[in-house]
């Protein structure tokens, strides 16, 4: 077939990172090396990793689009399909179709300062941006990370994190949920709502990103609001089940907008202005 | 001038000429005590004292499960192909008018953007000869979606039934043309009074534009009307894949640990796990929330944002639910 | 009899002793009947009874319904062949029998499809269980409507089903396989026979569970041939043959013929019939020493 949008390009596993309890990340390089050359997307867009034999599953690239010749992904083991992809080792072959999907306007906001909120596996959408925009570090103001989890054995890129929390370009605020510290954890303790309000960044000439499960980001985009916020200066990203990514299977929409085609990425104004179908 | 005649001798002949080049017929004919569209080779396997088809012809042009690719897992890794269809000519006789307008509305969600090929061209590959209605029965709603017997829209040939049982053939469309010149012997000329149509009665309650508005006024969504008026779905599927308009489908992986394929399966917003996320999740945890999906989808979502039908008024919904709920019911709330 | 219904439901929604009316009531044509939910006494003349009222409504009564649940105490105007149903129910555990007020309908038969209904009931357009009714006047009910039926089903279970089965008894292997591949052939995986199911209540089919996917989601042979055995199975010793199964198969898969097969099977082999005796355990979850086979003695 001459376009057959179903079929995955084959990628090879070239390393794997052990996260979290049941979270990793894959390094992935396509096998086709015209492809490896050419391939590019944008920060906040996303693909369909097939495990062969079980089926495909969506997560955003984790990777930045500044970081050529790989893509990373960042998923935790759940179903089927995540549950076959940790299977996996190192060198062998899964599918990937993408990119997906629109992305994080980075461009426009050249000049301004930043504010990444995560909480638990939602920091692989986050980290795709706040590595491109460290990429770019002279381009923006201010760059504020505020992460969450449940416990610190949850927190995912923890190098990452170390690194993030030694430069001194980056505010790196990190928390766990009440109960989930250790004894040596020097971070905050509470949900990331409230540890963003105490962090207070301030809202002016300021863009907020967000991504989390659907209670943190309901309470975030509140928090976002009294710090002063507009919402059109608070994006985030809704991470729906799809099964095609392309705007055909039907169960990604909320409300009239397909999240596969028109998403990922809405600012909150635009998540205001939906059908309340989350 | 003289009309173009299928007599009702010919149709064999009809069906012979499709199949001697190649091509297959499909045409409503008895299946397990039921009128549905399948293939037939002879003339007296076809029905034509029907309402619609049990089922919808979509599945001649989106079946429902469709090997997408195959794959083989080895120790070298995997190999993986996608499939290409390359469909016979499919003739689908004796569509009804109404059905006849959701291949467009089918067309608007495989090419939105991405195009899906093992659609386009297996729609490529179809001619649709409609079969104007001559009766009714009492769920036919086309006339209150603004469609009729005499809508010509998606047919490639249209049909009118005499009274000795002929067909007047119109042939609408280029590609309907063509089958006439191609299977020409079928076909004669002469004169007949086609039989009277039968033109359901609008459901005077029912207003498209009302609909249209109170579904764009996203304060209905959490209105308990939906929860009042849909409690008794019992979230199966049936409407779903008789209806000629529904197109979700589900991608999933079949065979053993060495080989399978990847298939498109037709599934059902109706399922509670269609949006069911992994972390235990789901954005349409009630079965009214996913019934209010399906009539936004078919009043909101396609006229909307496809410019197509989503509803095509064949009724079809109505007759297979196993719990009577009838879709004109919610218009006729929708429309107050 | 609507009449009296009609006056019962009143009462017990105004005396609050329940707070949802499960019964059935007219489509907008006022030629079918549709299940409806009568929370307001004021609606209660809604409800209609008549032989269209063909719908098994117990399947309301399962947690299925989790926003049916969260309306309160339920009445459930219920034919002998549903309360059958829920007779299985309270024996599984899913609700006491006090959690329902049955108001139990005497009955002298439905249609068997709504659609054959030409404004009589003869005996042609009904079902197989109507023509073997030994539950015309409701065995367990709260309150009954209607007069006493004095009719008696005969010795030998008669009817269409009852043919079928013996004639498919009668092929060998291959005609029997031939048969059930055939029929299972037109299935669309729609799930409206589990839907309308009230013994179907598990919260997570075992179609939905897909580690490992014991059942294939396609609509072929094989994945059809395994979810229809796997529900008869499942249904063993629990189905009361209330044919609400096949009546709502949209592509007219045979089912009442598996089922009442199964019910014979477990007929002779623990002499039980499902749904008579709310107190009694259905023979596929109780270990009787007395048990005719002794592969666990």
């Amino acid at each position: 077939m001459s376009n057959n949008i179903y079929l995955p390009h084959l990628v090879t596993i070239e390393d794997i990172y052990e996260e979290a309890p049941d979270v990793r990340s894959f390094r992935l390089v396509f096998k086709d090396k015209a492809l490896r050359e050419s391939f590019d997307f944008k920060t906040g867009q996303f693909g369909l990793y097939s495990a062969f034999g079980l089926g495909e599953s969506t997560f955003c690239i984790a990777s930045a689009p500044t970081r050529k010749g790989y893509i990373q992904c960042t998923f935790r083991r759940s179903g089927r399909v995540t549950g076959g992809l940790s299977e996996l080792s190192i060198g062998d072959t899964m599918g990937f179709r993408g990119p997906y999907g629109n992305f994080f306007p980075v461009d426009e906001w050249k000049g301004k300062n930043l504010v990444f909120i995560a909480g638990g596996i939602g920091l692989p959408p986050v980290r795709s941006v706040i590595w491109n925009c460290l990429d770019r570090r002279e381009e923006f103001g201010d760059i504020t990370v505020v992460y969450g989890a449940r416990t610190v054995a949850d927190l995912v890129y923890k190098n990452e994190l170390q690194h993030w929390e030694d430069r001194n370009d980056v505010r790196l605020i990190q928390a766990v949920d009440p109960g989930g510290q250790t004894e040596d954890w020097k971070g905050k303790v509470g949900f990331v709502p409230t540890v963003l309000e105490e962090a207070a960044p301030k809202a002016e000439n300021t863009v907020a990103v967000t991504c989390g499960p659907p209670i943190m980001i309901k309470f975030v985009l509140k928090a976002l609001e009294k710090l002063g916020f507009s919402d059109d200066n608070v994006y985030t990203t809704l991470e729906n089940k799809m099964k095609c990514g392309v705007g055909k299977c039907g169960r990604c929409n909320v409300g009239d907008i397909y999240v596969c085609k028109e998403g990922p990425v809405y600012t909150a104004a635009e998540v205001k202005r939906m059908y309340n179908d989350f | 001038m003289a009309d173009r005649i299928l007599k009702k001798e010919d149709l064999g002949r009809l069906i012979a000429s499709v199949n001697a080049k190649g091509g297959q017929f499909i045409a409503p004919a008895l299946d397990a005590r039921q009128v549905v569209f399948k293939p037939v080779t002879k003339a007296e396997e076809v029905v034509t004292d029907y309402i619609v088809a049990r089922n919808s012809y979509k599945e001649l042009v989106f079946p429902q499960t469709e090997v997408v690719a195959d794959f083989t897992i080895g120790k070298h890794g995997v190999d993986l192909k996608g499939r290409d269809v390359a469909p016979q000519e499919t003739i689908v006789f004796g569509a009804r008018p109404c059905e006849a307008v959701s291949l467009s509305s089918l067309r608007a969600i495989f090419t939105w953007d991405y195009i899906d090929e093992f659609y386009t061209k297996r729609e490529d590959a179809l001619v649709v000869i409609t079969v104007a209605c001559t009766k009714a029965d009492d769920v036919c709603f086309c006339t209150t979606v603004e469609l009729s017997p005499e809508t010509k829209t998606g047919s490639d040939i249209y049909l009118k039934e005499t009274e000795s049982g002929d067909y007047i053939v119109e042939a609408v469309t280029d590609k309907g043309r063509a089958f006439i010149e191609k299977h020409a012997s079928a076909f004669s000329e002469g004169s007949a009074k086609a039989k009277a149509l039968f033109i359901p009665e609008k459901i005077g309650t029912i207003d498209l534009k009302k609909i249209s508005a109170r579904l764009k006024d996203k304060s209905h969504y959490d209105d308990q009307v939906w929860g009042r008026l849909t409690r008794k779905c019992i979230g199966c599927g049936a409407c779903t894949f008789v209806c000629p308009t529904c197109h979700c489908f589900d991608i999933t992986d079949e065979g053993t640990a060495f080989a399978g394929e990847r298939r498109k399966n037709w599934d059902a917003c109706q399922f509670d796990t269609f949006t069911l996320h992994a972390s235990g999740h789901n954005p349409r945890h009630y079965q009214y929330q996913r019934w209010r999906n399906r009539f936004m989808c078919k009043f909101n979502y396609y006229p909307e944002k496809f410019a197509s039908k989503g509803c095509v008024g064949c009724g079809r919904c109505i007759r297979v639910c196993p719990v009577r709920l009838d879709i004109t019911e919610v218009m006729e709330e929708f429309s107050k | 009899m609507e009449e009296i219904l009609r006056k019962k439901a009143k009462e017990l929604l105004e005396s609050g002793e329940v707070k949802v009316v499960i019964g059935y009531g007219w489509n907008r044509q006022r030629t079918k009947t549709t299940p409806v939910f009568i929370t307001d006494a004021a609606e209660a003349d809604r409800l209609v009874w008549n032989p269209l009222c063909v719908n098994n409504l117990s399947v309301y009564l399962t947690r299925k319904f989790k926003d049916i649940q969260a309306l309160g105490k339920p009445a459930i105007v219920a034919k002998g062949c549903d309360i059958k149903n829920i007779v299985v129910l309270i024996t599984e555990a899913q609700f006491k029998r006090d959690d329902v007020y049955i108001i139990g309908m005497t009955c002298e038969g439905t249609v068997y499809r709504q659609e054959l209904w030409k404004g009589e009931l003869k005996p042609e357009i009904m079902p197989t269980k109507c023509h073997n009714c030994d539950v015309r006047n409701p065995h367990l009910a709260d309150f009954v409507v209607g007069e006493k039926s004095s009719f008696t089903p005969p010795e030998t279970p008669t009817g269409m089903v009852f043919d079928k089965i013996k004639a498919i008894d009668a092929k060998d292997q291959a005609g029997k396989w031939a048969f059930w591949i055939n029929e299972f052939s037109r299935c669309i995986k729609c799930y409206a026979c589990r839907q309308v199911c009230s013994l179907c209540y598990c919260e997570r089919c075992i179609t939905e569970k897909n580690m490992p996917q014991w059942i294939e989601t396609s609509a072929h042979p094989r994945g059809n041939l395994s979810w229809n055995l796997t529900r008869a199975m499942h249904l063993v010793g629990r189905c009361t043959f209330c044919g609400e199964c096949e009546r709502a198969c949209p592509v007219n898969i045979p089912l009442n013929l598996v089922n009442q097969k199964m019910i014979q099977v477990v007929k002779d082999a623990f002499d039980f019939r499902s749904g008579y005796d709310e107190k009694t355990h259905p023979p596929m979850i109780v270990f009787s020493p007395d048990d005719k086979d002794n592969f666990i003695k």
